[in-house]
């Protein structure tokens, strides 16, 4: 099978082609950075550039945009044709001939072994596993150990991280008040999966940006879509200001400019975000194309999406919503025809008690009311109160309930389970305390948004207390939450509004949460009831009045049967089972200030292009699209006004996955050449356009996109590829004539040395320390504690104990702060997740070296790897070169194992193992 | 309750002291090993430090070498400490009429509200300053104002982007960063960009605000915690049953030769090189951040100057000036230190998160109650900051910014209140070539916009004055990301020509 598949790229190879190599001397010009031509302020702020007239028809010829077709493999030389494995080898030769380089010789086994499992796995092989392909004596040893690697679990977990760097994602919203976001990580493990199974390119980048539109009941699907809600998100910005307002719109803008210039960047490797405010400088993109991609994404907004894994019942909540979808809309029919008999004044009557409503409902308000410290249990009695000023003959006591959209809880929320209502002219409740309600006994089921009353029957008091005897649920934890008290006295006024208040203890964030919230007149209100009911009662019974018609009252029949069946369907609706939630590119059902677009039945947004990216300054409509530049695609979706807002996307994806668009395939095979050679064939990853690199080696590139596009779009095939051949297997050794020539390596005369990144150098103390945990996927471990989590959470990762159960896991399931990187990781490099990382920094600095030594994770793993090796036992000597093997795969040399033998027979064998951990060879890769 | 400041949790911890206390108590113990291990070494690292991409290649003879920027989080009032606006007395308590329509953040747009304190005028200037911030009054000559800052937004979190990073949203550089690139660090024991967060948390956005992004990490700003029983993380090992001196000392001594050893198979590869000598850098900077770290040295009239002479051993519950006074004089006193020790930046907060009790300048509720406090610890650190750099003849090159997110509203929230305000605030600066005992671009009659709204000051324009001293041509400090050579003031700035000595 894979001697076949090389069998049939060699034949491509033998065909004739001659090659000239200008483009490598522009791009070698060219490799001395952009730093030699600074951008001129005026040049950008003065308008459209050069790129105006006409651009887009006279960048045709660009590398990244010209059609793609696979060139043919180049002629090999003498020494080229004993030397090359794949096609691969014969397009690098070529160049090598071209600059007068020859390749270096073959790596060794030890060195050969090591560099897979880093480079396919992210883990050290085990000494066992180095010692058996040392002797293994079949010819095809090397590629059946590729093959076991591509077959490992271990795969998709590594190669994952490397498309999450690109994707920025984070288990945490950043910006201010950084909030953990708990239902990140099902599309973490989507990636995992998707690169464990082999998931064709096509199909992976379709069911990222439309997922849930191609395969709305596969929870795998949907899971995707994590993608488009990977990146940061302003939750004051969104949760705090409502888009009616300019910072509320200058938010949501640079929400769904972070979504267009991650699917762009991610999929395409074009820098569409700097045609935000002008044409962009560089290349043929216009505003009118970027607001296009803006409006693939006018209607998502980032929020946790219900699914379900059981694709039976996600179905049947699929049929059930699309039957409350088009009874709603039979309503509204007949509403309509209902009007129309009844007359205006029913609409009148109507606005009206909307209007009465809506000043009640505190769905419009940020205050949410009252909220208790957090307990850890539920058996805390807490109490809140409210001064009345004086004694009030008191009717009755209403409690309202709060709401809040936290761990979807909604209505309902913090109400207590056990509770009791008293009365008293003592503040402190010790005299003449008079009860108006004892819940206390049993569970009083919870009321959702409805209000409650208690008859107090005239009874006279000051002070109003509700004390909760049994707490609400929250997430692992317990509160006391109300959103309004209200205290009405005989002529149904209500004498709390305003009142003092004051509670045992209280969460003071506000707008949302205060005391005084408590009594302050908002609250979140499903049906009309409050101060002003009885206005309302009026005015509902006109309007009663008016249905009464005879014309009217057949109508009103069936509108009542019409929502009968509704009722019957959220019912059945409330009996599935509950559903997943991931974080996802979503339309939002929200209230509040962060409405989304639910509400309007996730219609678009309507999406201008905004003069100077300024959202004051709108101009014409945009409707979806992509870019003008690839013109063998229309760069306008043509879509039904009324199309569902997942088509917008799912258009998007078609033109990104188009086999006539040239993008997105040079973008994928770029970058899996980059992460396995440690430079991109472009080392511009992210950018293919005219400020970035050119190909090393456009034609080899041409020919693997091109290979990868028509044949199955395996990327564990392009793996395979790259690592049988003879360029990967070179050995990493600096010849000093070669660099002379090419001291950057581009031509590939040599493999490259790595140092390891951050998790993989991490997973691999684990590693070889013995502890790592290879438990898959769920959600993320915390490598911190969480300080003060109701406001801004502090998240303290020097309070992390590393002997901690369950965080001895691969890295990838690290739980990932924005606003706090990781220490640790961040001095070794880690990807920013706040930014798109489509490449890593490799830097040494003495920080990372204070940290190899003192972190308190490194200073744990020694003593675990130091049981290890006394474990294995056999003296000093003998475990400390296991300590070797385990740590630089290969067999200890004499002499450092006496060196490390002396050191640990004075220090102990831990802080031999220390050594070891900070050793040159175990952070680098030959 | 127990008072969540780390000097007071150093204290209770005093007995017994920690490993890593120990350490830092004795001026680093392991850095004594540091320096024996180094001691017999051969080679002898100059005190030279690492040069920027601009070193020898500046674009304008530089008026300073340094910065100090000193950031007040949650957006502090210009018009209760700054900025005199007498027409809030005489209209107090009438209905905020602004001639336009504004949108507040929240709803503060209740009547107009007079300064929470008394201005009176100081030095040869005759600058009117709140009452508050009188400490500043005998250095106001040295003072160059801009009352008419403009920012994008009035949410703390991109506007804190902005003016730390002069970006709205997170993935920028923050300016220490931009300078240790171009500039450099004088001397490689230390970190070219310090930065001394608010003790008690970070502001919005955390170490974002002070992040490489797409610089090389080296340009990072290291966080400090000056008075902690960990000042610098990972400086030192914590509590281990295995490490000592003898252990650490034989330890780098193996390390070194194993990786020398690994170095001589594979010549060419300066990384290999460089690694081993960033062992030698930690080990000097042990040595050296618990020297500059150390206040003990410092004589009584220092620290007097500084605030840091009132004897207390613990603080009270509610927010005071005398707490207020020592965690930002202790910073500012610090900060000098680093100074002269080479570091090239230093980003002083004051303020944390905008949580609650205030412990920032986010004033919605009561300007008296959180400014008041904040305030004249900040005046008192400041002042003395300016008088000792100045009688140590280190003004003359040192820049020191003031600034904040954005200000406040002339109208009122709730009745103490004052909401937040994006169309206009205050930033100052002083030295390193700033013309002092001068204010920049007037605000209007209020506080509330410019005088002159066409042309208002950015952050873009004090981050290319502060360049600018520097002696960098804020459009040629570049560098390429994604697609565009990316600059600290994007495709704006401007030299402000007036603030210039």
């Amino acid at each position: 099978m894979l001697g076949s598949r090389i069998g049939n790229w060699f034949k491509g190879a033998s065909l004739p082609g001659g090659l000239i190599c200008v483009g490598l001397i522009c791009n070698v010009a060219g490799a001395t950075g952009a730093l030699d031509k600074p951008l001129d302020a005026k040049d950008r702020d003065g308008g459209p550039s050069q790129a105006k007239k006409d651009p887009v028809a006279a960048n045709q010829d660009w590398w990244s945009i010209r059609a793609l077709a696979a060139p043919p493999a180049p002629k090999f030389s003498d020494w080229a044709r004993h030397w090359a494995r794949t096609p691969i080898d014969a397009f690098v030769a070529q160049r090598l001939d071209a600059v007068h380089l020859r390749p270096s010789p073959e790596a060794d086994r030890a060195t050969l072994i090591r560099r897979l499992y880093f480079d396919l796995l992210g883990l050290p092989p085990s000494p066992e596993e180095v010692r058996a392909f040392l002797q293994d004596k079949d010819p095809q040893s090397y590629e059946k150990l590729v093959d076991r690697l591509l077959a490992s679990p271990r795969y998709g977990e590594h190669w994952a991280r490397h498309w999450l760097d690109v994707v920025h994602y984070g288990d945490s919203h950043g910006y201010d008040k950084d909030q953990p976001r708990p239902n990140a990580w099902p599309y973490r493990d989507y990636v995992i999966r998707a690169f464990n199974q082999d998931k064709p390119y096509a199909q992976f980048v379709q069911e990222q940006l439309a997922g849930d539109v191609l395969h709305p009941d596969s929870a795998d699907a949907i899971e995707a879509t994590g993608f488009i809600a990977a990146g940061p998100w302003d939750l004051i910005g969104h949760a705090e200001v409502p888009e009616t307002k300019i910072d509320g719109q200058i938010a949501r803008h640079l929400d769904r400019d972070d979504m267009v210039t991650t699917a762009i960047g991610t999929f395409t490797s074009m820098t569409v975000q700097c045609a935000q405010c002008h044409y962009h400088k560089f290349d043929p993109i216009s505003q009118e194309d970027y607001y296009s991609l803006q409006s693939v994404f006018a209607a998502v907004d980032r929020a946790d999406r219900p699914y379900d894994d059981d694709p039976a019942i996600a179905r049947q909540r699929r049929n059930l919503g699309d039957q409350r979808h088009r009874l709603e809309r039979e309503i509204k029919r007949l509403d309509e025809q209902i009007h129309d008999q009844a007359g205006p004044e029913l609409a009148r009557l109507e606005t009206q008690i909307e209007q009465l409503k809506s000043a009640q409902a505190g769905a419009q308000r940020p205050e949410f009311g009252y909220h208790s410290a957090i307990e850890p249990n539920d058996s805390v009695a807490k109490w809140v109160q409210a001064d009345l000023g004086q004694p009030v003959s008191i009717s009755q006591i209403v409690l309202i309930p709060s709401y809040d959209d936290f761990n979807q809880i909604g209505a309902g929320f913090g109400f207590p389970v056990r509770f009791k209502i008293e009365i008293s002219d003592d503040p402190e409740f010790h005299a003449a305390v008079q009860s108006v309600a004892d819940k206390t006994r049993a569970d009083f089921p919870n009321p959702k948004a409805i209000p409650q009353i208690f008859s107090a029957d005239g009874k006279q008091a000051r002070y109003v207390r509700v004390t909760a005897t049994k707490l609400a649920p929250r997430s692992n934890d317990y509160i006391f939450s109300l959103g309004e008290l209200s205290v009405l006295d005989g002529r149904g006024t209500n004498a709390a509004l305003h009142a003092k208040v004051t509670a045992l203890d209280s969460i003071e964030n506000p707008p949302r949460w205060a005391r005084e919230n408590l009594v302050d007149g908002y609250y979140y209100a499903a049906n009309g009831s409050g101060t002003n009911a009885q206005e309302l009662k009026l005015l509902e019974e006109k309007r009663q009045n008016l249905l009464d018609k005879p014309a009217v009252m057949a109508l009103q029949n069936d509108l009542t049967n019409l929502q009968a069946s509704l009722h019957g369907i959220e019912k059945e609706a409330a009996k599935l089972p509950k559903p997943k939630y991931v974080y996802a590119g979503a339309v939002h059902y929200g209230s509040g200030s962060f409405m989304g677009t639910g509400a309007k039945g996730g219609e678009p947004r309507v999406i201008r292009v905004l003069n100077r990216g300024d959202v004051r300054k709108p101009g014409q409509v945009m409707g979806p699209g992509a870019l003008s530049w690839v013109t063998a695609l229309p760069a306008r979706f043509d879509l039904p006004k009324d199309a569902p807002e997942g088509e917008r996307r799912l258009a998007l994806a078609q033109w990104i996955t188009d086999r006539r668009n040239p993008l997105a395939w040079r973008s994928i095979v770029n970058r899996v050449w980059q992460y396995h050679f440690g430079r991109g064939i472009v080392d511009t990853p992210n950018d293919f356009g005219k400020m970035g690199q050119t190909p090393t080696h456009p034609e080899l590139l041409d020919w693997l996109a091109a290979h990868f596009r028509d044949g199955d779009q395996s990327l564990k095939s392009l793996h395979r590829l790259i690592v049988t051949s003879a360029v990967y297997r070179q050995v990493s050794t600096i010849r000093p004539e070669a660099a002379a020539i090419d001291g950057d390596n581009r031509y590939l005369w040599r493999m490259n040395r790595h140092r390891l990144e951050a998790e993989e150098l991490r997973d691999s103390v684990l590693a070889v320390s013995g502890v790592l945990d290879l438990t898959m996927y769920g959600p993320g471990f915390q490598d911190f504690v969480i300080e003060k989590p109701e406001n801004s959470p502090h998240y303290r990762y020097d309070l992390y104990d590393p002997e901690e159960a369950g965080s001895h896991r691969r890295s990838i399931y690290r739980f990932i702060i924005r606003s706090q990187p990781q220490p640790f990781l961040t001095a070794l490099d880690c990807a920013d997740p706040s930014m798109l990382v489509p490449k890593r920094d490799e830097t040494l600095t003495p920080l990372q070296a204070l940290a190899l030594l003192n972190d308190n994770f490194m200073l744990a793993m020694p003593k675990h790897f130091a049981t290890r090796l006394e474990q294995a036992g056999g003296g000093l000597e003998s475990e400390l070169g296991l300590g070797i093997e385990l740590a630089l795969g290969r067999p200890a040399r004499a002499g450092e194992r006496k060196d490390l033998t002396a050191y640990a027979q004075q220090f102990g064998l831990a802080n031999a193992c220390r050594v070891i951990l900070n050793l040159n060879e175990f952070v680098f890769v030959d | 309750m127990s008072n969540f400041s780390p000097f007071h949790r150093s204290r209770e911890r005093l007995s017994p002291l920690s490993r890593r206390q120990f350490l830092w108590r004795s001026g680093g113990g392991l850095g004594g090993i540091a320096l024996a291990w180094m001691l017999g070494k051969e080679t002898a690292w100059a005190e030279a430090g690492r040069p920027g991409i601009l070193t020898g290649a500046l674009h304008y003879p530089a008026k300073a070498k340094r910065v100090v920027q000193l950031f007040m989080a949650g957006a502090a009032s210009h018009i209760d400490l700054f900025d005199y606006k007498p027409a809030l007395i005489k209209h107090q308590g009438e209905p905020a009429d602004f001639g336009e329509h504004v949108e507040a953040f929240q709803d503060g747009l209740g009547p107009w509200m007079p300064p929470a304190w008394e201005f009176r005028p100081y030095g040869r200037c005759g600058k009117h300053l709140s009452e508050v911030v009188a400490d500043l009054g005998s250095v106001v000559d040295d003072i160059a104002f801009v009352h008419n800052m403009v920012g994008k937004t009035g949410v703390h979190s991109t506007a804190t982007y902005l003016q730390a990073t002069g970006f709205a949203v997170p993935g920028f550089p923050g300016m220490g960063c931009w300078v240790s690139y171009g500039l450099g660090t004088l001397n490689e024991n230390l970190p070219a960009f310090v930065v001394l967060p608010d003790q008690r948390g970070y502001a919005s956005n955390g170490p974002k605000n002070w992040d490489s992004a797409f610089l090389p990490a080296e340009h990072q700003g290291t966080v400090i915690f000056p008075g902690m029983p960990n000042p610098i993380a990972d400086l030192f090992p914590g509590k281990t049953d295995y490490l000592t001196p003898k252990s650490e000392t034989a330890a780098l001594d193996l390390l070194e030769r194993l990786n020398q050893e690994h170095a001589k198979s594979r010549e060419g590869d300066a990384r290999l090189e460089a690694r081993i000598r960033s062992y030698e850098l930690a080990a000097r900077m042990q040595l050296s951040a618990p020297e500059a770290l150390d206040l003990s040295k410092e004589p009584r009239s220092i620290l007097k100057m500084y605030g840091l002479d009132h004897g207390k051993t613990s603080f009270d519950k509610e927010i005071n000036p005398v707490e207020e006074t020592d965690y930002f004089g202790r910073k500012c006193l610090t900060a000098r230190r680093l100074l002269e020790r080479g570091v090239r930046f230093v980003q002083i907060w004051s303020g944390n998160d905008n949580s609650f009790p205030r412990r920032n300048w986010d004033s919605h509720e009561d300007v008296h109650r959180d400014h008041g406090p904040l305030a004249m610890g900040m005046a008192r650190g400041a002042s003395a900051l300016i008088q000792d750099l100045k009688q140590r003849g280190m003004l003359e090159d040192t820049i020191i910014l003031w600034t904040t997110e954005f200000g406040r509203m002339p109208s009122s929230q709730g009745s103490k209140g004052r909401d937040h305000n994006p169309y206009c605030f205050t930033n100052w600066l002083c030295g390193g070539g700033v013309r002092g005992g001068v204010s920049y671009g007037p605000s209007d009659e209020w506080g509330y916009k410019p005088a002159d709204r066409d042309n208002p000051t950015e952050v873009y324009d004090i981050h290319a004055t502060i360049l600018h001293l520097l002696g960098i041509n804020h459009e040629k400090l570049t560098f390429p990301h994604n697609g565009v050579n990316r600059r600290l003031t994007d495709v704006h700035g401007h030299v402000i020509r007036d603030l210039l000595a």
